[in-house]
């Protein structure tokens, strides 16, 4: 017998993540690193156990093992539960055969046992990949006061942002009429941040249609939303005020990692113990910084070895910095090495990079940045070599020998 | 899974720590950025694949059930073994408190006589060392000693408070001596592994004469009888006895192959769950151990800086240990200094103690 739960989590982790190239090559785009102790997955992992919701269901396809390994039993969330907790569901076989998640919309309809076995009145549906805080309990509450089908959390977006996202176009009283994905002259600056609040009974209503429609992609904004629509259902939007980032790009998960440096409304508070954002512990010590290192403006954790300089940068545990060498403008990622007298500007290093003594990667640019460099993980820059701004680097580059 | 259970001694408060034994035992103090004395020995015993630990304790253990928990920080949340709080008052009949590891045991007697291995490795809970046990472990099944003790050559604690043994012929200890020391006498380190058969045999002999110290009562008292060895570590060591002591040895971590060594396995301790330690535009930092979750804004050098740590504009820390949550106001200096959990030090407020005698600031205070 297991208890009813009134709110049941679904987190779309499958996405390939593919515009942030060599980063994604062995992992999925949940899992990778961001803010110096944490994967993007445990910003809404850690927002559901904050808002009290205890069953999450994380729904993974491509590259799965690193981010099943990491979820493990759910510990670190505390959602490693006798009852509900977080269980990973890869897509499976089936007595008609089995097939890859379709679309978002089909992942849900893959596993709508799952989420009966809990019998919710209420299901969320969210994706892996964004960086916000967020009390999914005062969205619920919205949600059962209007008596909606659906409620869509959205940002209130500058507009010229608004036409690269999905806008949704409301009503007075905050009721949805349309939804458009990216518009050329949107109506409303109301962007769609991907979390929805369903009432399940009618939402596995329109996921058993959608799943009989043979043209559709199965898809929550192109699908399931627009066909709710259509019907008349009432939908409603919960508007979110906050940091919220989308890190599809390597820019911007180079932004959105340089913005945990700062405090305010353009950063996430990450020392706010009423708000913490869990995540699965390394075992290292704490960090060590030299006689004549210099760090200043910058995230440092456990494991690190700083003897150099460390300037407007993240370091992710157990990195070394060695004397003489220079990181700035950089989010360098677990277990690199980074030589004596390097330079590193503007880059983006992945786990366990080595870069030898003497490297330069990256350079100083002015005005406005565009071109992060970026070494793929388990990459060696060899001694005295040059990766330039912007370059995409994913097998060894040889060291340059000196006459 | 080897057949070794593991007994921390967590009760020891070694009265010459000061303030910062007030709410705590040895075992419990923070030591290292991110640890209490306990971890290491705890992580020595999951490091030797012991995952049976049973953790004796008498008073001011509060600090220590906190940390401790279930267990599940080292792994040791098990259904069969793992961790056991071993409490007083737990036992019916028994006086309120013990005086010394033999009547210790006796207390706990059916714990050790239900413990499912044929060996126990008995454990003071203050030994900061990365030690070797399954190396120890070998080396006992090896020499069919009755008792193998682990002991350094190099001075690791105060010699008037710890105990030396003295070699014979054969590799056997000989000669026990408690206080002072002989050339080419061994320190024991407090860690040694005897038979569960022995160690019940002992137990109860000891309680039927009334006897309550291991040391003393066994050690010294029954050289002749027993076979006593010894596994010699080289490594490094450090027992925590007094203020400066504690002082001195925290900052031996400021050293490069102390750190090397100490951390060449893990050491697993609770998690807090802190951010990354930010530092400031105008930080500056030289020879520091910090752990996470600080926010550092001033300049700190030559410093232990534990987890959750604030250090506002201007303020210089220096040669000082600043625990977990203390906040430093702007424009304060430190020099010396040992400032316990949750203290906060006002704006521009000096505190300066000495190597020799380091000032220490008792927990919650606020200067």
């Amino acid at each position: 017998m297991t208890a009813k739960k009134e709110c049941v989590a679904m987190l779309l982790a499958g996405g390939q993540g593919s515009r942030l190239y060599v980063l994604t090559t062995d992992v999925a785009k949940p899992a990778v690193p961001f803010g110096g102790k944490y994967r993007l997955i445990d910003f809404p992992l850690s927002n559901c156990i904050n808002s009290g919701i205890e069953t999450v269901g994380v729904l993974t396809q491509y590259q799965p093992h690193e981010l099943n390994a990491y979820i493990g039993s759910g510990q670190p969330w505390d959602l490693d539960r006798l009852d509900g907790g977080v269980h990973v569901l890869p897509p499976y076989l089936r007595g008609k055969g089995g097939e890859w998640y379709k679309g978002t919309a089909n992942a849900i309809y893959q596993n709508i046992s799952f989420v009966d076995h809990y019998d919710p009145e209420y299901v969320l549906v969210l994706g892996g990949d964004h960086i916000y805080k967020m009390d999914y309990s005062k969205m619920l509450n919205q949600h059962k006061k209007t008596g909606a089908v659906c409620t869509i959390a959205v940002l209130d977006v500058p507009v010229e942002e608004a036409s690269r996202m999905g806008i949704m176009n409301i009503n007075d009283d905050g009721t949805v009429y349309e939804f458009e994905e990216k518009p050329k002259n949107p109506k409303s600056t109301l962007a769609s941040m991907g979390i929805y609040m369903f009432s399940w009974k009618k939402l596995k209503k329109y996921l058993v249609e959608d799943e009989k429609d043979s043209k559709s992609k199965n898809d929550f904004g192109g699908n399931i939303i627009p066909n709710m629509l259509k019907n008349g259902e009432r939908l409603m939007v919960y508007r979110f005020e906050g940091y919220w980032r989308d890190v599809g790009t390597i820019q911007s998960l180079w932004e959105a990692n340089l913005d945990m440096l700062i405090d305010g409304d353009d950063s996430i508070n990450l020392h706010d113990s009423k708000w913490r954002i869990y995540a699965r512990n390394p075992t290292a010590p704490p960090h060590f910084v030299g006689a004549n290192a210099s760090i200043n403006h910058s995230l440092v954790t456990e494991g690190c070895n700083v003897y150099g300089n460390v300037e407007n940068s993240v370091l992710f545990h157990s990195v070394t910095v060695e004397e003489g060498a220079q990181v700035k403008h950089s989010i360098v990622m677990p277990g690199a090495i980074i030589g004596r007298d390097a330079v590193i500007e503007y880059a983006i290093l992945a786990e366990n990079v080595r870069v030898q003594p003497g490297a330069k990667i990256g350079t100083a640019q002015s005005g406005k940045m565009t071109d992060i460099a970026v070494i793929a993980a388990g990459v060696t820059v060899g001694t005295e070599s040059v990766v330039a701004a912007g370059e995409m680097v994913d097998t060894d580059v040889p060291e340059v020998n000196q006459k | 899974m080897t057949d070794l259970h593991g007994l921390i001694f967590a009760y020891n408060k070694d009265l010459r720590m000061r303030e910062l034994i007030e709410h705590r035992t040895v075992s419990s103090i923070p030591f290292g950025g991110r640890y209490r004395v306990i971890d290491f020995m705890i992580s020595n015993m999951v490091n030797a694949n012991i995952h049976d630990v049973g953790v004796v304790m008498r008073e001011s253990y509060q600090s220590l059930l906190d940390h401790l928990g279930a267990g599940k920080d080292w792994d040791m949340a098990r259904k069969r073994g793992g961790l056991r709080i071993l409490p007083p008052f737990g036992y019916a009949g028994v006086r309120e408190s013990y005086r010394g590891k033999m009547e210790a045991m006796n207390q706990v007697s059916d714990y050790i006589e239900r413990m499912r291995q044929e060996y126990v490795v008995l454990a003071d809970g203050d030994l900061v060392a990365n030690l070797p046990l399954e190396k120890v472990f070998e080396s006992h099944l090896k020499s069919g000693f009755d008792i193998t003790c682990v002991c350094s050559a190099k001075p690791v604690g105060l010699v008037e408070s710890e105990t030396f043994l003295i070699k014979g012929r054969r590799e056997r200890v000989e000669e026990v001596i408690i206080g002072r020391s002989e050339l080419g006498a061994l320190e024991y380190l407090g860690v040694g592994i005897i038979s569960k058969k022995l160690l019940i045999s002992l137990v109860s002999h000891c309680a039927a004469l009334n006897l309550a110290n291991f040391d003393r009562d066994v050690l010294q008292g029954m050289t002749d009888k027993l076979n006593i060895g010894t596994y010699v570590f080289d490594g490094y060591a450090a027992k925590l006895q007094t203020t400066s002591g504690y002082f001195a040895r925290s900052m031996d971590l400021l050293k490069p192959e102390v750190r090397a060594e100490l951390f060449s396995r893990p050491v697993k301790t609770k998690v807090r769950d802190e951010a990354s330690t930010y530092y400031g535009r105008d930080s500056r930092t030289s020879n520091c151990v910090v752990a996470d979750g600080c926010v550092i804004e001033g300049s700190i050098e030559n410093s232990i800086i534990f987890r959750g740590v604030r250090i506002g504009k201007g303020a210089t820390i220096r040669n000082s240990i600043v625990m977990q949550d203390t906040s430093i106001g702007s424009g304060a200096t430190l020099n010396y200094a040992i400032t316990d959990k949750d203290v906060k030090v006002s704006e521009d407020r000096m505190l300066m103690g000495h190597a020799n005698y380091p000032i220490t600031i008792g927990k919650n205070s606020v200067v």
